[in-house]
């Protein structure tokens, strides 16, 4: 069978058919969805994780989310990536890009990850991001298409303008397949997903709590968004861990039971350091948000064709990550604050991924306005997916150095 | 001094005789980012426009500051030379997503922590679309109109539409002037090296253009007189980012290589394609400036490809180098891209990665040698 020359992702497979966890039966549907597209010959879209799959869903066609194909890989072979990204690398593409981005490239070329039938793209959250996907359409020959997105959503027209193009998204996937959107089964489909969003903003809103349920990334929220948005195993994943994080709290137990402080991740997870929140935890810091896990948007209205479409362009630009790499640094500041208050933080961790140069470049701005505020920050090196550009060791080592002169302040 | 000299002076500092007698004139002067500003509405507007650049920086410490390590250096040198207040001439500042590095480099500027040259001190950040379909075109001729108004309104002035088109139209002269220069360069000796055609094209940017055009009309006509370089290894089309340092041009063509065409910002992006002088100014505008010939920062690899492999035709081009700045992401991707599809149509290419202030001069002219000896061999 052509599926089988993905082994690694067969093995992850094999590894989430064995557990009987709502996350796990998520990601083993879509794995085993992407292999039965290949198999049987029905069109595999990529999407990156700034778009949600409903519209590919509702058209019946095989959504493969290329960020979160390449992450689910590392968990069973943490070489996997960096295989990838070494491609990438050899090929000519520069050390200093995006190890995400890089990955996926590397992926397509070492042939580890099906060959896509059509690209759906946002032109968001970064230039990494759409260099890359060009980069990919241009190997495979496979048709794009790129949803546009104005600077400033402030702007006179620009909601219109970014809803055109989640139209123009619709025809694309049409006319590239050869489908009609049926748009009764969209409802269902966005109704699933407004299911899902509603587990996720209780979910956010229960991490508020001090001490908070849960520390780090959610992952049942970040894959849910990630890959099967729309399908019935992503609300009951995230549900899930809703309910466990209820029960949690009406049994008075916490995710740090001593909570000494509480720290904002606002980035993507570290992929490859499994183990830092756990050893955060052993500090007495907990970590109630993770960027990426922080979805704020309300549920889509589903009345019409035209009330759907518009809800999810909008819901596109609460996207972990778009939300705030979309536009000026002011937003990207105004929304950190915010989560640092509304989440009860004090202090925030940014990871200076070498790929994501519109926060490095910011980073001058966005320290300037915490002192300001008086809240501690730390900004350091640290790629997300590869662990040679800053071990471990050297990662804990300046984290422990950072939240030490919190606990003390706290103190 | 002959149309030439002139031209190649602005190349060497921020400032220029020509920009100095427009501000003495109590002239107004706008800085931009990008070749996608549209440099018509702010002649319109009688303000001259003038491409940023960071000549005659030395060092980014100030600009270190607010800009990370990873950030491109021509972007922490700017940096560095608008808090030293190098840029004291300018009344304003437009930019846009050209990169995710300007993009936040202007907002260093627009959030207090760059002294303004004056006050009241206009910025101005862009909306251009990644893409260049019908309704991208719409798009754009709105926030083109939207920055006329701005203007008009920061600087009390008035840009009516018989404006607009009479500076379309003196743009669109200084691009067929300059096709026209470009045009001799197909010759099988050049009338002008690799490094004076930058030169020229940084002196467009720099100066008021009935100025320019009128020094380009004399030059056109000296350089009919001129010997051409005809002591060359391989003609060479130079691509990339960014690049306003002639001596690295001058670099590559000491060791043999006759630069006769490029795919640079102050080049052939910057003035390829004319306005539509018949259509309605702003959609004529927009539709030029976003269907132009393009810069990785549109999502268009394919066109920008077709376009090089006809430049390579036409300027019977024996070689492509793409020069990257360091931590650029955008030409990171494209110039891997561009190696692979040259390679693919058998025209010998590499990319030379580089910092906003030449460095490693040694390395790059053992590369550009062993380049130039690898075309000799295909």
């Amino acid at each position: 069978m052509a599926s089988e020359k993905y082994e690694v992702h067969k093995r992850m497979y094999e590894v989430l058919k064995g557990r009987d966890t709502p996350g796990a039966k998520m990601l083993a549907e879509w794995l085993e969805g992407v292999f039965h597209a290949v198999d049987e010959g029905r069109p595999v879209v990529y999407h990156s994780f700034a778009l949600f799959s409903e519209v590919i869903i509702a058209l019946d066609l095989q959504p493969l989310c290329c960020e979160a194909w390449d992450m689910l890989a590392s968990r069973v072979d943490p070489q996997h990536p960096l295989k990838s990204i070494d491609a990438a690398h050899e090929a000519g593409i520069p050390s200093e890009m995006c190890s995400f981005d890089k990955a996926i490239l590397g992926s397509v070329m070492r042939e580890t990850m099906p060959p896509p039938s059509m690209i759906a793209l946002s032109a968001t959250p970064c230039q990494n991001a759409y260099i890359t996907y060009q980069a990919v359409a241009h190997i495979t020959g496979a048709p794009m298409w790129v949803s546009d997105i104005p600077y400033n959503m402030d702007e006179q027209g620009a909601r219109d303008y970014w809803v055109e193009q989640y139209q123009g998204l619709i025809a694309f996937l049409e006319e590239q397949s050869g489908r009609k959107m049926d748009y009764d089964r969209l409802r269902e489909v966005v109704e699933e997903s407004n299911r899902c969003v509603e587990y996720w903003l209780e979910l956010m809103e229960l991490q508020k709590m001090k001490p908070a349920p849960r520390t780090g990334p959610l992952w049942s929220g970040t894959y849910a968004g990630m890959t099967s948005f729309g399908l019935p195993s992503s609300t009951a994943a995230v549900k899930a861990t809703l309910d466990r994080a209820k029960e949690d709290v009406a049994q008075g137990k916490a995710a740090v039971p001593d909570e000494k402080a509480r720290a904002v991740w606002f980035h993507f997870p570290v992929g490859w350091d499994t183990g830092l929140m756990k050893w955060m935890a052993d500090m007495g810091v907990s970590v109630p948000f993770v960027e990426f896990d922080g979805y704020r948007a309300e549920p889509v209205d589903t009345s019409t064709p035209e009330s759907m479409i518009r809800g999810m362009a909008g819901r596109a630009l609460e996207v972990p990550m778009v939300k705030i790499a979309q536009g000026a640094t002011d937003r990207y500041i105004e929304d950190l604050l915010y989560v640092i208050r509304e989440w009860k933080a004090d202090c925030a961790i940014i990871a200076g991924h070498p790929g994501c140069k519109w926060i490095t470049g910011a980073h001058g701005l966005i320290r300037d306005a915490c002192r300001e505020e008086g809240i501690p920050i730390l900004l350091y090196d640290l790629d997300l997916v590869d662990d040679r550009v800053t071990p471990e060791e050297e990662s804990r080592a300046k984290i422990e150095q950072f939240l030490n002169m919190v606990l003390d302040r706290e103190d | 001094m002959t149309a030439l000299e002139e031209l190649r002076r602005p190349a060497a500092s921020l400032s220029n005789p020509h920009m100095e007698r427009w501000k003495e004139n109590g002239g107004r002067v706008i800085g931009y980012y990008c070749t996608y500003v549209p440099v018509e509405i702010i002649h319109a507007a009688g303000v001259l426009p003038f491409r940023m650049r960071a000549t005659g920086s030395t060092s980014t410490e100030l600009g270190d500051v607010y800009a990370a390590y990873n950030t491109c250096t021509f972007c922490r040198h700017s940096l560095d030379q608008a808090m030293r207040g190098a840029y004291g001439f300018l009344d304003g500042l437009v930019a846009l997503f050209s990169c995710d590095h300007v993009r936040r480099m202007y907002d260093v500027w627009k959030l207090g922590k760059v002294e303004l040259p004056c006050a009241p001190f206009y910025l101005r950040f862009l909306s251009v679309p990644v893409k260049a379909d019908a309704a991208a075109v719409a798009w754009l001729a709105e926030e083109f109109e939207r920055f006329k108004t701005s203007l008009e309104e920061h600087f009390g002035v008035t840009i009516s539409d018989e404006a607009l088109r009479r500076s379309i139209k003196t743009y669109n002269e200084q691009r067929s002037l300059l096709r026209r220069l470009y045009e001799m360069r197909k010759q099988d000796s050049p009338p002008v090296t690799g490094a004076e055609a930058l030169e020229i094209l940084i002196a467009a940017t720099s100066m008021p253009v009935e100025e320019f055009n009128d020094l380009l009309r004399e030059l056109l006509e000296e350089l009919k007189g001129r010997e051409g370089c005809s002591d060359y290894r391989a003609r060479l089309l130079l691509g990339g980012v960014d690049l306003e340092e002639p001596a690295y041009v001058r670099l590559i063509e000491d060791l043999g290589g006759l630069v006769v065409t490029d795919f640079l910002c102050f080049g052939i992006r910057d003035f390829w394609d004319p306005v539509e002088e018949n259509e309605e100014p702003m959609t004529a505008l927009a539709r030029r400036y976003i269907q132009n010939v393009s810069c990785p920062r549109m999502i268009d690899h394919e066109g920008r490809q077709e376009f090089m492999q006809q430049l390579v035709k036409d300027f019977r081009v024996d070689g492509v180098i793409i020069q990257r700045m360091k931590y650029c992401d955008l030409w990171g991707g494209e110039g891997a891209m561009i190696q692979w599809d040259m390679r693919k149509n058998g025209t010998p290419c590499m990319v030379l990665e580089r910092e906003y202030l030449m460095s490693s001069v040694g390395q790059m002219r053992t590369r550009v040698q062993a380049f130039l000896e690898t075309i000799g061999s295909y």
